[in-house]
């Protein structure tokens, strides 16, 4: 097979344009490989995959019969286990680790994910893929407004941005204030950010008398640590006058998808990961493009510690047809819900992602907000906490707040309560946001 | 112009021999070993992104 020379904007002009036939065949052989893997030094994949064949693994309709892993199962497979910390799901000599990272515990105890040289540079080299697709090149000065701590998205966007040979700005240790001021200061061209950190630098820097437009020089902005809808990308963009890339990973898995410079929904970063979309109530059938699904998810090159078929449990959707950037790898949408958010209200399944994309995308007059679920007697009540802009006037905040009520009943067709809250009130995130609040879960 | 694939893959197993065989006789110092892992490291990425492309 040849490959075509010439200036790219591919990070690897050969994998990324293969034909779809082609990545599903490597991404077979990479199943397999993985698989005898797992079972030859992972005791919890041995006990687990026991009777599976590697070898009978032939088509992607063999992989949808290994059984999935939950997280529940990394958790229960590291608790008490040894070798101390990471437990069964290690997978090479415990000598051969050089990296350290955990999950951010939202969903109970945190995993804790250790990698070798090999595999953090794995997981660095598909960051290097979706910095590139991103428009990420060697004379861009990238800024991190993060302190990494033990959290693996930035650390890997560090590492990335190097290798691609960006100049890199880490400015963890200063406040929004002063990262707002070194950005300007160092003239940064990209920055790497969580969302809703995004909309909070954007109004600290309006009180700063800074318009990101005129008084930096962004011209890129990658996203990561949390779900972003649509909405609230353009209004980032718009905000600052820049590029808004999303993309999507995850502790366990690596970063596996992102925007490219079309930014229509986020290619899968094939053939290091299968990606599989299944049924959202039975869990097992796949699902068409086009349908919501649950994504199931392999990384197919860290071997470390394997994850085999791995329930992610975000609701997205596998986009129909080729994307115009010439990238033959599937693309999902962005994330539109959690499998651990949903909840039936009323008979209705009501998921809280719906909330932030009608106000980013109607209401920007909301500063900030909040939902609260509860149950009063037999009857779940669900409140929507706002804050709005100060600048709006008493008079307005009145239509304001009944137009979200109505838009909100259209959309999920629930009622809401709605609360006013003081300017500032209402929390703000850095990293992964919570604005959803279940209290009928005491 | 085209790539021959064909023989960036035979540089890239090239290199795998010989980082493999620098470990091997530098057995013992540290900088070695580690270097020459670190090139391994890099190898395997070269095999994941071009070698097992080549049909």
């Amino acid at each position: 097979m040849e490959g075509v020379r010439g200036r790219s904007i591919y990070w690897n002009p050969i994998i990324e344009t293969l034909p779809r036939e082609r990545l599903i065949q490597i991404e077979l052989k990479r199943f397999r490989e993985l698989l005898r893997w797992a079972k030859e030094n992972s005791p919890f994949y041995r006990r687990k995959l026991r009777g599976i064949d590697p070898q009978d693994i032939e088509s992607l309709e063999d992989v949808a019969r290994v059984p999935m892993t939950e997280k529940d199962e990394l958790r229960a497979a590291q608790e008490e286990k040894e070798p101390f910390l990471y437990g069964e799901l290690l997978a090479v000599p415990y000598e051969s680790l050089s990296a350290f990272h955990q999950t951010s515990g939202t969903t109970g105890k945190p995993v804790y994910i250790p990698d070798t040289y090999e595999s953090w540079q794995w997981l660095v080299e598909v960051w290097c893929y979706l910095l590139y697709a991103a428009g990420f090149r060697r004379s861009d000065r990238v800024f991190l407004p993060f302190n990494y701590n033990v959290y693996i998205a930035f650390w890997q966007g560090h590492y990335a941005s190097e290798k691609i040979g960006c100049e890199v700005v880490p400015g963890g240790a200063l406040d929004t204030r002063g990262r707002i001021q070194k950005m300007r200061e160092v003239q940064a061209t990209a920055l790497m950010n969580t969302p809703t950190y995004g909309l909070h630098m954007f109004e600290v820097s309006r009180e700063m008398g800074i318009d990101p437009k005129r008084d930096l020089s962004l011209k890129k902005m990658v996203c990561a640590g949390e779900p972003m809808p649509e909405p609230t990308r353009l209004r980032l963009e718009e905000e600052w006058g820049v590029d808004v890339y999303d993309h999507i990973g995850g502790t366990e898995s690596g970063a596996w998808a992102g925007m490219c410079c079309e930014k229509r929904g986020m290619h899968v970063m094939e053939p290091h990961f299968i990606l599989e979309m299944v049924d959202l109530e039975t869990m097992s059938k796949p699902v068409s493009p086009g349908t919501r699904g649950v994504v199931v998810l392999t990384p197919l090159c860290r071997r470390c510690v394997p994850l085999i078929r791995f329930n992610l449990k975000d609701i997205m959707t596998v986009m129909e047809g080729p994307c115009s950037c010439g990238r033959t790898s599937l693309r999902v949408d962005q994330v539109s819900g959690r499998v651990d958010d949903l909840r039936k209200i009323r008979g209705v399944f009501f998921s809280p992602h719906v909330v932030e994309e009608v106000i980013r995308r109607e209401f920007a007059e909301v500063a900030e907000f909040e939902t609260v679920l509860t149950q009063e007697g037999a009857t779940p009540v669900l409140t929507l906490r706002l804050e709005l802009d100060p600048s709006i006037a008493e008079s307005r905040a009145k239509n304001v707040s009944s137009r979200l009520r109505e838009r909100l009943k259209v959309k999920t067709n629930l009622t809401f309560e709605l609360e006013m809250a003081k300017p500032g009130e209402l929390p703000r995130y850095t990293l992964k946001s919570a604005r959803f609040k279940d209290l009928t879960k005491k | 112009m085209e790539y021959d694939l064909k023989t960036i893959d035979l540089e890239i197993t090239a290199i795998e021999d010989s980082a493999t065989r620098l470990k091997k006789i530098g057995t013992g110092i540290e900088t070695i070993e580690r270097n020459a892992d670190a090139i391994l490291a890099f190898v395997y990425l070269l095999k994941k992104n071009i070698s097992d492309i080549i049909e």
